[in-house]
């Protein structure tokens, strides 16, 4: 059932996905190419009486003042990219050691440094492994308009389910363009309530231990939780995989682009599929197994240098694949190059 | 309709966007599938402004493409940046007032020049130039003319306000609909930015004005004690005009050379 | 064609980058002009931050480094470590230096590292499209303050006097406005003197306009700074000069 028919960006569909799960406060600072995120939530909160935000002195101050008002049982998020998403590694570092609930919309753009402000995929590392731990931590990777809506509301739908770090990847593309979408009408059902319970009995939480079995302990309950979550976690999404003998594995706009070029190799007879991770960590190992088993050749393409086929290539440890990596860092493919690297031209 | 791809290149701040834009809206009031995306960057202001535009009735899933159906430049600085998207079935549209038609890229389909500055200085406002190129490229596109004039309307929102700015739009948009595209004889381009550096002496000074850097931004016109300067004809880098100074007037205060964020002016005395 | 551009200008990197009509523009000829008169283009390393500031990185004929948004003071603070002999300068906006960058600016004016940090104001985050920054004037409307900032904010951030409270007393620290070209010049060569010279920190801001985002032609865009220069008094800030007095 749809609701309505619009013509949006990504940024702003961001930003109606994150009212629709809930969230009451933002916090951001500016930064290409997610500013409009900012902007639209505060054009939004300036007519509402609900929805607040704070413009902080820079990202390490926005991230941290997420993790205030969670603590506090406020649905809050933050919207960044690049060189933003660098400095928010420290409030997302503290969010995964305490599991608290952390939403941070990531549009990426081209590094290191702060290279372009307009596409890439080079944050993936960063937004599963960027913390001083292990990435405990859920990475969901749009490949539409309509996703920045739908994955908005899916990331704070498991942050406050799971309390795992939540991050959504868009791209500087997804941000600013601007296409037809049909927002569906169902909304997440995101419950908060106060980390710090403010009871007779008082909370204390620490994030700094003494010694090394004070931390263990820990983490393996955090680690044993995850590998529980995981099956309710993982997304992904097959296309043209019945038969495949080529395997495309792509994500976020470069799978969009996948999907075009399958749809035209199809129509000329070629036996050839997607498989699209919605989520990069955790990853939907079980269903890519399956559709490697009979193909003769995995093709891996991304706008960034093996930092998926990394992800790929540990998923798939335990099978036989033919691999082939088509990386473009920081640089988009359009269908006509995808069909060309796939006939090997 | 078999879905369309569409370049539109021209100077920052010449309304490349709002044609894109107003493409755009219409085209998904007339229940098109659409996909717009800007080019976008640090250096946004002083490069050529680029847009993506592709309207059809399938699913458009990723917002740039290689080669264009539709190729439309509208300043000579941005003929560098659409090379890459014309091939053998590229329409090719240009303002053939302010592009010279011999520095296009060859092997376009076809050619279609649209005078738009020229037209848009002589028989309505400067402004509305790129109304007169919106017209156009609906009735091209095939767009319904009334969506289209609405869109217009709600993304020029307040400046319609005043009668006088609205009827000139309408005007150009209703001109830009029933223009006869140039095809063979194309008008000349004088509406190009000079490269000439010019000198003006006389009264015991010398001026000198550089209109490869002048961006028009007028800071020297407001900045001169005795309104010695003005806009004139010559256009500079942005194809902007570049101030006239008329020496009989200056008085060689050095006002307009200290404040020119651009270095493209300078008056000295002369014994 | 006596002295159009400054001869430390890099001819190749013109027309530049900045928008029409920009202060920057104002500033980084003024600059030039300091440079060519104190014959230091060839002794200068000029630290570049991220914002609109960014599109100077290739301005003049002197070396160059672009840093990340707001770290502008701390790299230049290491090179000047590491090459005394230099003239290190910083050059940054308010969004870099008074937001994300304040507390690298205010540690090194404290410890009153021979640097040379000079700040461009003009009230918004300019590059990202006009948001409220650190110096947006209560009541302005920007992307971020769409029915004006807010009057519960402060006055404003006040960069020269704060650093003032905590600098050295042979710290040189200013504020001047693009609406005096001579006197911005005197002001830029005055606090790279007191680097040469006097081997400790100095800073000038400078009132800048911004005609993009503001939206203003030339004659508002000056009205527009006139009012930034009642909020944002011009003057030295230098605490020996109050001690003498």
């Amino acid at each position: 059932m749809t609701e309505k028919k619009l013509l949006l960006t990504g940024n702003e569909a961001a930003v109606l996905g994150a009212i629709a799960a809930g969230a009451k406060i933002m916090f951001g600072y500016p930064i290409t190419p997610a500013t409009e995120i900012l902007q639209g939530w505060i054009g939004k909160a300036d007519k509402s009486d609900e929805l607040q935000y704070l413009q902080t002195e820079d990202e390490i101050a926005a991230g941290f003042g997420v993790l205030g008002a969670v603590l506090a049982g406020e649905i809050a998020f933050t919207a960044s990219a690049g060189p933003g998403h660098v400095l928010l590694q420290d409030p997302l570092s503290m969010a995964e050691n305490l599991r608290l609930p952390f939403v941070g919309i990531m549009m990426q753009r081209g590094g290191p440094s702060t290279g372009t402000v307009n596409f890439s995929q080079q944050e993936v590392n960063l937004a599963a492994f960027g913390g001083n731990g292990d990435g405990i931590r859920l990475v969901y990777s749009a490949s539409s308009v309509l996703e920045m809506y739908t994955l908005t509301q899916e990331a704070f739908q498991m942050a406050w389910r799971y309390r795992f770090p939540t991050i959504l990847l868009g791209d500087g593309y997804l941000g600013k363009m601007k296409t037809v979408v049909e927002l569906p009408a169902d909304r997440a059902d995101v419950k908060a309530e106060p980390i710090l319970k403010e009871v007779s009995e008082s909370t204390n939480i620490r994030n700094c231990y003494s010694s090394e079995a004070d931390l263990a302990e820990v983490l393996q309950k955090n680690l044993a939780d995850w590998n529980h979550a995981r099956k309710s976690l993982v997304l992904s999404e097959s296309y043209e995989l019945d038969g495949a003998e080529t395997v495309i594995v792509a994500h976020g706009l470069v799978a969009s682009a996948a999907k075009d070029a399958v749809s035209i190799l199809r129509k000329s007879g070629v036996k050839i599929g997607l498989f699209r991770p919605i989520t990069l960590h955790p990853f939907d190992t079980e269903v890519l197994k399956k559709a490697v088993a009979k193909a003769k050749k995995v093709m891996i393409f991304e706008s960034s240098l093996n930092q998926l086929a990394r992800i790929v290539k540990y998923e798939l440890a335990d099978q036989k694949v033919n691999y082939e990596e088509v990386s473009k860092p920081a640089e988009g493919f359009t269908a006509a190059e995808i069909i060309k690297a796939v006939k090997g031209k | 309709m078999k879905t369309v791809k569409i370049i539109l290149a021209g100077e920052g701040g010449q309304g490349i966007q709002t044609i894109a834009k107003v493409l755009s809206d219409a085209a998904f009031k007339a229940g098109f599938q659409v996909a717009y995306i800007p080019s976008f960057g640090v250096e946004q202001r002083g490069t050529p402004s680029l847009a993506y535009l592709t309207i059809g009735e399938e699913e458009i899933r990723y917002p740039r493409f290689d080669t264009a159906d539709y190729v439309v430049v509208l300043q000579k600085r941005a003929i560098k940046v659409i090379g890459q998207f014309v091939d053998t079935n590229t329409t090719l549209i240009f303002d053939s007032s302010a592009v010279p038609q011999a520095l296009l890229p060859k092997g376009a389909a076809t050619l279609l020049g649209i005078p738009a500055t020229a037209i848009a200085n002589s028989d309505f406002i400067p402004k509305v130039f790129n109304i007169i190129v919106t017209g156009k490229l609906s009735q091209i596109l095939k767009l319904p003319k009334e969506l289209v004039f609405e869109a217009v309307g709600e993304t020029l929102g307040k400046k319609f306000k005043d009668e006088k700015i609205k009827k000139a739009n309408e005007a150009a948009f209703e001109f830009g609909c029933n223009f006869e595209a140039e095809t063979d004889k194309f008008t000349k381009a004088t509406f190009t930015p000079s490269e000439e550096n010019i000198t003006v002496k006389g009264h015991g000074k010398v001026a000198q004005i550089v209109p490869k850097r002048c961006k028009g931004c007028g800071i020297c016109v407001e900045k001169c004690p005795v309104k010695a300067l003005s806009f004139g004809e010559t256009l500079g880098v942005f194809a902007t005009p570049v101030p006239d100074i008329d020496l009989e007037r200056c008085i060689a205060c050095g006002n307009c050379y200290r404040f020119c964020p651009d270095a493209a002016i300078e008056v000295w005395k002369v014994s | 064609m006596e002295n159009i551009a400054p001869i430390s200008w890099k001819k190749s990197s013109k027309p530049h980058l900045f928008c029409p009509g920009c202060g920057h523009g104002i500033v980084l000829k003024q600059l030039g002009y300091a440079f060519d008169e104190m014959k230091i283009a060839r002794d200068v390393t000029f630290g570049i931050d991220i914002g609109c500031s960014l599109l100077a990185w290739n301005f003049f004929d002197a070396d160059t480094i672009q840093t990340h948004h707001g770290r502008t003071t701390s790299v230049m603070v290491g090179y000047k470590m590491a090459k005394p002999e230099r003239i290190a300068l910083a050059y940054m906006g308010d969004g870099g230096g008074y937001a994300i960058g304040l507390q690298a600016l205010l540690h090194a004016a404290y410890r009153n590292n021979p640097v040379t940090v000079i700040l461009v104001n003009n009230e918004n985050y300019a590059m990202t499209g006009g948001q409220s920054s650190p110096t947006t004037p209560v009541g302005m409307v920007t992307s971020t303050s769409p029915n004006g900032k807010r009057a519960e904010f402060g006055k404003g951030l006040h960069g020269p006097e704060l650093i003032s409270e905590i600098a050295a007393p042979n710290a040189y620290i200013a504020r001047v406005s693009i609406s005096n070209p001579i006197q911005l010049k005197i002001t830029l060569k005055k606090a790279i003197e007191n680097q040469v010279k006097n081997k400790v920190f100095s800073f000038v801001e400078v009132l800048s306009i911004c005609p993009t985002n503001w939206k203003t032609n030339a004659k508002e865009s000056f009205e527009i700074l006139r009012e930034a220069e009642k909020l944002y008094p011009i003057k030295e800030f230098t605490k020996e000069k109050e001690v003498e007095k």
